[in-house]
């Protein structure tokens, strides 16, 4: 890594850089999948939130508990967790300069996204299958 | 680390940056692509509210009396139409994408197109789902 | 953090309002950026008049008048003066375009003129355009064959010829890349719409056998994939090429390799 104080870099080498990575198109697959899955599984989730508007506990109960509704919102949330983890990685990359910084942000994006998911999935288990 | 405007001379020894987000011209398709952007980062965070509410009615701990009134509250109606509103703006966004990522779209007149339909597609949405919720 | 604000010693305030040319009928303001490395100041605007009876139509016009008759240390490249060198890029009215094809009836008056957008200033309106050069040399611009040469040419169907189009006419005036807030924040290791449209004229060329290494050099996070189809390059391009269409075209390649 060149260090601003010492070295003077030549402009090839300051396009080069550390070379290629070598990744990238899993990330861009990743979103397009992600996104194609979840335009109809957030038609579904709307709907699913349009009906507990004005539930009450044992409706919402019994409505999140039905299979149908308890399979989509897992699909849901796991496609949302993952195309927002890879969507804030985006803005993480572009935004944040500092190597430190940024691998912090990486690490805290993955945390984050990975509790929301399992912490959400583990809701809507326990709603179907514990009384 | 890399930086933009690299030079090992200190900043007054250095030359200046031209301006750029302070004069550049805002376009319908610029606006609309940080608003993808923002909307993301929203939404983003957004999935605590779920998460809380389903926590709440798995009976996880949180009282689910209390976030059904938080919810309904004027506050709480607010962030969810926002939430709402950033949710339909974004999957709007994302079909505005899949448009462009197929290669289509890009001359002057389409482009532009795409962006005033893509924000005119999430208000009327964003209306639909509230519409639908009151009915439901 | 990406600097969002200027650094301190890009910071530009109000400048030098030069006199107004006599018995001028018709006159338009120009506020043009200012920065001169002799004089250890921060940029400032100046004011110019320019008698709009004494001068051709377009922009450029109007900054030569200013530097014959008004004030001779303005510094711009320019050559050409139709539209082919690229030479006279720069930001007209909050758009990058090239001053001698702007015409100065398209632009309300008063009529701003800065450089192109972040990128370290030389003098005036004239930026440092090395690295956006060095990128544009990265991504090998020349043809890669293994097969022995022909006798005469390599072969080429006009079908194949015409996918071409659209991508050979860059004239390397840098207005689509400095227009690119993703080459703004992280331009030096994002190559920018102009270097990708070029990576994209060699990868689709027919004659080519190195695409697959092409591809290789561009699979990166920030290469290729600091574009977010934000299409300012598309709306800059005085020529009217398309960047934005050659990149999703690439990303297409990309992905078409690994499915």
């Amino acid at each position: 890594m060149p260090k601003p104080d010492s070295i003077v870099q030549t402009p090839r080498a300051r396009v080069k850089y550390l070379g290629v990575a070598r990744s990238g198109t899993e990330t861009l697959w990743a979103i397009r999948l992600t996104s194609f899955a979840l335009l109809p599984l957030t038609i579904a989730f709307v709907v699913i939130v349009a009906m507990l508007g004005k539930a009450d506990l044992a409706s919402a109960r019994a409505l999140l508990g039905a299979p149908l509704v308890a399979i989509l919102m897992i699909l849901f949330v796991l496609a949302s967790v993952w195309h927002m983890a890879e969507g804030m990685r985006s803005v993480i990359a572009d935004y944040i300069r500092h190597q430190h910084m940024r691998e912090l942000a990486l690490m805290a994006n993955f945390c984050f996204a990975a509790g929301v998911g399992l912490v959400c999935v583990f809701a809507v288990l326990r709603l179907s299958f514990v009384q | 680390m890399a930086e933009a405007n690299y030079s090992p001379l200190p900043i007054e020894q250095r030359r200046p940056l031209s301006p750029h987000i302070q004069i550049y011209r805002w376009s319908a398709t610029m606006v609309v692509s940080i608003f993808h952007r923002a909307t993301g980062v929203a939404l983003y965070v957004g999935t605590l509210l779920l998460t809380v509410y389903l926590l709440a009615a798995a009976g996880g701990g949180v009282a689910f009396a209390d976030v059904s009134r938080f919810f309904g509250s004027l506050i709480g109606q607010v962030i969810l139409f926002g939430y709402t509103f950033a949710l339909m703006l974004h999957v709007c966004g994302g079909l505005r994408h899949a448009v462009w990522e197929a290669a289509r779209g890009f001359e002057p007149g389409a482009r532009n197109a795409l962006a005033w339909g893509s924000l005119i597609g999430a208000v009327v949405l964003t209306a639909l789902a509230w519409a639908g919720a009151y009915l439901l | 953090m990406a600097e969002i604000a200027l650094p301190k010693n890009s910071v530009y305030g109000p400048g030098k309002i030069w006199p107004k040319p006599a018995n001028a009928k018709r006159l338009t303001e120009f506020q043009i950026y200012r920065w001169n490395p002799d004089d250890g100041l921060n940029p400032q605007i100046d004011t110019f008049y320019v008698d709009l009876d004494d001068c051709g139509p377009m922009v450029l016009d109007a900054l030569l008048y200013i530097k014959n008759r008004i004030d001779p240390t303005l510094t711009l490249r320019r050559s050409c003066r139709e539209g082919i060198c690229g030479s006279c890029a720069m930001n007209i009215d909050g758009q990058n375009t090239l001053a001698c094809t702007k015409a100065i009836d398209e632009v309300k008056a008063p009529v701003k003129i800065f450089p192109l957008p972040h990128m370290p200033v030389v003098k005036d309106l004239v930026p440092d355009l090395t690295h956006f050069y060095a990128q544009h040399a990265s991504i090998e611009p020349w043809l890669k064959t293994e097969t022995p040469a022909p006798e005469k040419e390599w072969l080429q169907s006009p079908g194949d010829r015409s996918k071409l189009d659209g991508l050979y006419e860059c004239i390397l005036c840098a207005c689509c890349s400095t227009s690119c807030p993703s080459y703004w924040w992280n331009g030096d290791r994002y190559l920018g719409p102009s270097a990708l449209l070029q990576a994209y004229r060699w990868l689709i060329d027919s004659r080519d056998e190195g695409t697959g290494e092409r591809l290789d050099e561009l699979e990166d996070p920030f290469r290729l994939y600091r574009c977010h189809t934000i299409m300012n390059c598309a709306r800059a391009c005085p020529k009217g090429l398309n960047p934005a269409k050659a990149i999703a075209e690439i990303k297409n390649m990309m992905v078409a390799r690994q499915a």
